[in-house]
């Protein structure tokens, strides 16, 4: 797809995501060994009161279920120069399961890169009560028709 | 040492973390097969034919690494009440097997809220840098400290 074909307020469902606490601890003994998110114990004398996702894990959630709606020729041809605005509201706990979602919000033709166009896309963690917990706004580069 | 708390921040205030943090091409593989599972995160070969020219780490891999450096270099020394999000994040190189990954913080801002007495707000700018002196990704993330 092009970046002339995208269109904003386009809306997809990503998936549910369930939180295992096992899954929750190892990502965390690599990447964010804060007592919160490594010991269930410590974890309860906390300002959390428990033990909680990093957020970076909650977030890589997002790009997993994001994976799985790729295609081969949209995956090799997407490149992401970063992100903005990722904020995490609620404590993610063993057992929360999270439904991702993203929007098409607004796109930027870059005079820098005539061939590319930018595609930036709100996305959301949502449990089943509709309760907000995370949310970011992904960049992705797409070639733009004019280019071919 | 004691902990450091809000009052010891301030802006333009720089801090070079001594960890370095190695990156191996099993781990940039077993990473993107749980989260990023992208041809240019999997396989040296197919990444070739991507515009990345090779094996690079995902994106939210390298925001984990930067993670793990920055509560070994700082968070578990600091009076952390934990972060609320992040404000912007760059992807600027890519992050390769080999890379050799460390971090630099900027105190970009501190603000002590008048409606909480006990939390200040600092926000830092992270810097990771390769061993090749280049930035490969810049952060601004805001973080919550304990008022002494």
């Amino acid at each position: 797809m092009w970046f002339e074909d995208i269109e904003i307020g386009t809306k997809h469902t990503l998936g549910e995501y369930r939180f295992v606490e096992d899954e929750m601890i190892a990502f965390a003994k690599k990447y964010d060994p804060q007592t919160f998110h490594v010991d269930p114990q410590a974890a309860k004398q906390s300002i959390f009161g428990g033990l909680i996702a990093s957020g970076w894990m909650t977030v890589a959630v997002w790009m997993k279920l994001m994976t799985a709606k790729l295609t081969p020729e949209s995956a090799g041809a997407s490149v992401s120069p970063g992100f903005e605005d990722l904020r995490w509201y609620k404590p993610v706990r063993p057992g929360t399961a999270l439904t991702y979602s993203t929007e098409v919000v607004e796109k930027r033709e870059l005079k820098s890169r005539p061939h590319f166009g930018l595609v930036l896309n709100r996305n959301e963690a949502r449990d089943q009560d509709g309760t907000l917990y995370m949310s970011i706004v992904t960049k992705v580069l797409r070639e733009r028709r004019s280019a071919s | 040492m004691p902990l450091l708390h809000f009052e010891d921040f301030s802006a333009g205030q720089k801090l070079a973390l001594d960890g370095r943090y190695t990156v191996t091409a099993e781990e940039i593989v077993a990473f993107a097969r749980q989260f990023d599972p992208q041809p240019h995160h999997l396989d040296d070969e197919a990444a070739k034919k991507t515009v990345l020219g090779g094996l690079a780490a995902s994106g939210w891999h390298v925001c984990a690494m930067a993670m793990r450096l920055i509560v070994d270099g700082l968070v578990g020394k600091a009076a952390s009440q934990g972060a609320a999000g992040v404000e912007e994040c760059r992807w600027l190189k890519p992050v390769r097997p080999g890379d050799v990954l460390r971090l630099e913080l900027e105190v970009l801002e501190t603000r002590a809220p008048s409606s909480r007495s006990d939390i200040g707000f600092v926000k830092i700018r992270w810097d990771l840098f390769n061993q090749r002196e280049q930035v490969a990704m810049m952060i601004s993330a805001p973080m919550f400290l304990r008022r002494t």
